[in-house]
């Protein structure tokens, strides 16, 4: 029996048990190994943060969980068709991104959910860093197979935009605004931010990894100064920490129905829950976009996800790529 | 570029230690070379437009071409391109100052990334097919691509 499995039959015990004593020799039996190795499970389980009360003759007690990203704790009661009935977990790792590009590569099934506790490369847009710190946030990245064309994969960009504002809904009660093509703020203040990645042939894509970072409870403290955007956490907006695998199982959920959705009807639906979310509809920006600068009024999303900005020139440009700021 | 531009401009080269000369912009492309003995300007432009012959410099000779239009699609013939499979912004670096994927000349394998475009922040990893060499990049650093448009000319190897 592997490590992971037996981690997994033992915290389903203590669930069962609901707080009472779970003996040794219960342990052993179901697992199937010695009361020796049972102690060594349990050890194991003390270091992942889980308090285990042990008292002799009566066995073990769970007195608390910690709130680690771990499979088996998100997988609990997650009811999904596709997304996150495989999560990959690791307490540190370069870049989730980069390891769901690796197990796609190496053929991983679409739904597959990559999440790390912490990212020594968490990866933002044009090789800017995503600041990653340990035990607070969630960093995470999905893998899909979608039959679309390469030229459509753009859109799903929205789709994970819309699971993290519905999380935070249902989650936080708070009203998560969106920016174009994608960040997530709450008062102005940048609190999620997606990277999405994709393998494609010409006229078929292999798979996209939407990559998303959503500050949970970072604290003021932890931000660096020199940050691009003013940014913020659920914990600082609501004054008291969320739990990060209720958080990650809320995701999971919304992310799960919009991508059926989209597979069924197209784009409209996260479109729609987009636009709803986006308040920047008639206010002025200036887009930076690498060689040029556009300033204009925000008219909407086109069809294909560009911003529409009318220029002072009476021009209507699609924004493809940019950085936008009110101004 | 004007004649009189043109002859300003080798004016300007001649006067200075300059040795070889090269400007680029959407038009045309100039290189001026200069050795002791001898100095050779080239303008290379669209074809549609009118080639200009410049006069002969105070010194040394100078030689003005336009590749013709024959040898230019023979060229083409033996290479192939690499497209871009969406709309959107093409980038020849992971980031503003790391290296470029690829440059000119450079031999990439199978697979290998040799540019990124970008569409609302969905980043795509533009891999070379085959094994090749690259010939010429088509695009400038940060340019906005069509879908389908050719990015790299490539020399299947």
């Amino acid at each position: 029996m592997t490590t992971l499995s037996a981690r997994d039959t033992i915290l389903k015990l203590f669930r069962k048990t609901k707080g009472c004593f779970l003996s040794s020799a219960q342990i052993s039996s179901e697992l199937g190994v010695s009361r020796n190795a049972v102690w060594k499970q349990i050890e194991n389980l003390r270091e992942l943060g889980y308090q285990i009360k042990a008292v002799p003759s009566q066995g073990y007690q769970l007195v608390s969980s910690p709130d680690t990203l771990l499979p088996e704790e998100i997988q609990i009661d997650l009811e999904t068709k596709c997304i996150g009935r495989e999560i990959r977990y690791f307490p540190e790792t370069d870049s989730t991104n980069l390891q769901a590009t690796k197990l796609g590569e190496s053929g991983a099934m679409e739904g597959l959910v990559v999440i790390a506790d912490q990212q020594s490369q968490g990866k933002g847009r044009l090789g800017r860093k995503w600041i990653s710190p340990p035990n607070v946030n969630l960093y995470a990245s999905i893998l899909l197979r979608p039959r679309i064309l390469p030229s459509e994969a753009p859109q799903l960009t929205f789709l994970s935009a819309v699971g993290i504002c519905r999380a935070i809904e249902q989650l936080a009660g708070l009203n998560p605004k969106v920016k174009w093509p994608n960040d997530i703020t709450l008062h102005e203040k940048k609190v999620a931010g997606l990277l999405n990645e994709m393998n494609s042939e010409t006229d078929q894509v292999n798979f996209v990894v939407l990559g998303m970072g959503v500050n949970l409870n970072m604290s003021v403290g932890q931000f660096p100064k020199e940050l691009a955007y003013p940014a913020t956490s659920l914990a600082i907006e609501l004054g008291h920490p969320v739990s990060r695998i209720a958080f990650t199982r809320a995701l999971l959920h919304h992310i799960d129905l919009l991508y059926s959705d989209y597979l069924l009807d197209g784009i409209s639906t996260v479109r729609k829950a987009w636009t709803e979310r986006c308040d920047w509809v008639g206010r002025r920006v200036e887009v930076n976009c690498h060689t040029q600068i556009i300033t204009g009024v925000v008219q909407g999303l086109g069809n294909d996800g560009a911003l529409l900005v009318a220029t002072e020139c009476g021009i209507i440009e699609e924004v493809l790529a940019g950085d936008v700021q009110l101004v | 570029m004007e004649i009189k531009d043109l002859k300003a401009l080798i004016k300007i080269i001649t006067e200075t230690d300059v040795t070889e000369f090269e400007m680029e912009n959407s038009e045309e492309r100039i290189i001026i070379k200069r050795g002791p003995e001898k100095e050779l300007v080239q303008v290379t432009a669209p074809i549609s437009q009118a080639v200009p012959t410049a006069p002969p410099p105070p010194q040394g000779t100078v030689a003005i071409s336009a590749p013709p239009v024959t040898e230019s699609t023979e060229a083409d013939d033996q290479y192939e391109t690499i497209n871009s499979p969406i709309v959107g912004t093409f980038y020849r670096r992971p980031s503003p100052e790391a290296d470029a994927f690829a440059d000119v000349g450079s031999i990439v394998d199978q697979g290998q990334t040799v540019c990124l475009v970008e569409a609302m922040k969905l980043f795509n990893e533009i891999e070379a097919e085959f094994k090749c060499k690259i010939i010429e990049i088509l695009k400038e650093d940060a340019a906005p691509v069509e879908f389908g448009e050719p990015l790299f000319k490539v020399e299947r190897l």
